[in-house]
């Protein structure tokens, strides 16, 4: 564990989670979100969680985006508020 | 010793290729020069840096480091093939959604008009 | 409305920090977790433990599917209801009931010539894909990995499918009749295994007792328990991330994605 590199993850994911709620485009939205689970992914991996980490780069960062992907695609891609 | 060395090398080389992947991500003009920029910078570096790895675990050239050496460079070889094929996919999807070029004024356009492209 | 949201999470939000001062100290070795509760520790006892009880050298396998395995056949049970519920919202058959594939199944469909890189890419990607992801579901015993992973590895596969050539095509290869029946199948061997430990008269989920049906001394027996729990994770998990794709990209209707 090498507490400078988990500060400087932790701040990239407050301002990750952040964008993805502000952001209007939803596009945008999904892809900043996916680099949040793959930032979450290496968190856990350098805790030594590695079964957690392997989960949230497979459902977080990949099968999860291509389901928002799949909504946004048959709904609207620009949030109303 | 050399073998040190090289690695260190590889991987400085990835890493100066990342931020000329990086830089002219956010410096150049249009969506294809970006995506150009992405595509090969980040392909080319990331081989680079992994094959880097593969070195530097397989310095002593015992059963576990060769096998872990061996692990990376099939991930250089997944990366080979994939990275490049996504770039390919998502050039291709912003050409079929008409998305024009930053081009200069007497050039011609070699893209074509983009009201005529087949989506 | 805006305004009663707000008020909500930050009302949430000062509950979970206050809540975050009764946590014992970060790598504290008095807390519970690590042992500091009169002279029985958990965590000890996983960590000198595993090994002799189930043969498995994967803490977080054991822990996951052994010492733990009502949580974990639980969390199955949520991620089966979740597909269900999701094919049971999205799921509609259009009037007419078309039936089989609405175009010939090729690689170069409608003669897209740039088609052709994407699919041959993947064509040679997915079968590296799902040995890895079996690879995964098999080899969770000594690395990390188990049937939620490689499950949901083996269903981004069929995805891949889905999304390089046709929605049909994928169908074609893992029908829908064919990811409900796996879907329930998963849980039903998660289940029936904890069953099978009840009727020989050991606890649910006790897989030493398996031994006469494995073949194999009681610790090897929780073991390849262990193994079967986690094949059955597996197939729901695949069958409940392809159903998911499949719903979400056709509409519901399962006649063409993307």
């Amino acid at each position: 564990m090498i507490v400078a590199f988990d500060i400087i993850i932790l701040i990239f994911l407050v301002i990750t989670a952040v964008i993805s709620l502000r952001v209007r485009d939803l596009l945008g939205a999904t892809m900043v979100l996916s680099i949040y689970s793959f930032l979450m992914c290496l968190l856990w991996a350098e805790m030594g969680a590695v079964d957690v980490a392997f989960t949230e780069a497979a459902v977080g960062a990949g099968v999860s985006t291509v389901f928002l992907i799949a909504t946004i695609y048959h709904t609207r891609r620009h949030s109303s508020d | 010793m050399i073998l040190d060395l090289v690695s260190m090398l590889l991987i400085a080389a990835g890493l100066l290729f990342f931020v000329g992947a990086a830089v002219g991500l956010v410096r150049f003009p249009d969506f294809y020069t970006r995506m150009h920029a992405a595509g090969k910078g980040d392909t080319l570096s990331s081989l680079l840096v992994i094959s880097g790895f593969a070195l530097h675990e397989f310095k002593d050239f015992e059963g576990m480091d060769f096998i872990l050496a061996l692990k990376l460079l099939a991930i250089c070889v997944f990366i080979m093939m994939t990275s490049p094929t996504s770039t390919h996919a998502l050039i291709d999807a912003g050409y079929e959604d008409g998305i024009e070029p930053v081009i200069a004024p007497d050039a011609e356009n070699v893209l074509g008009d983009p009201t005529s492209r087949q989506p | 409305m805006k305004w009663i949201g707000l008020i909500a999470v930050v009302l949430t939000g000062a509950l979970l920090l206050s809540a975050v001062g009764d946590f014992p100290d970060f790598g504290d070795p008095k807390s519970p977790a690590n042992g500091g509760v009169g002279d029985f520790s958990v965590s000890q006892y996983y960590i000198t433990h595993t090994e002799q009880d189930t043969k498995v050298p994967n803490v977080v396998t054991a822990v996951l599917a052994d010492y733990r395995g009502y949580d974990t056949m639980f969390e199955t049970t949520v991620i089966f209801i979740a597909g269900i519920g999701i094919i049971a919202i999205l799921r509609s058959h259009p009037p007419g009931g078309r039936r089989g594939p609405a175009h010939p199944i090729d690689a170069t469909v409608d003669g897209d010539h740039q088609r052709i890189i994407i699919g041959i890419t993947c064509r040679i990607m997915i079968p590296i894909i799902q040995i890895f992801a079996l690879y995964v579901v098999a080899h969770g015993h000594h690395s990390p990995g188990g049937g939620f992973q490689g499950g949901v590895m083996l269903g981004a596969s069929f995805i891949l499918i889905g999304l390089s050539r046709d929605l049909q095509a994928a169908l074609a290869r893992f029908s829908e009749r064919r990811f409900i029946v796996l879907a329930c199948l998963g849980v039903a061997i998660y289940a029936g295994f904890g069953l099978l430990c009840l009727l020989l008269e050991r606890n649910f989920l006790d897989y030493g007792v398996l031994d006469g049906f494995f073949h194999t001394d009681p610790v090897m027996a929780r073991s390849h328990g262990i193994f079967a729990v986690e094949v059955g994770v597996a197939f729901t998990v695949t069958a409940i991330m392809f159903a998911i794709y499949a719903n979400l990209s056709s509409k519901g209707r399962l006649d063409e994605g993307l």
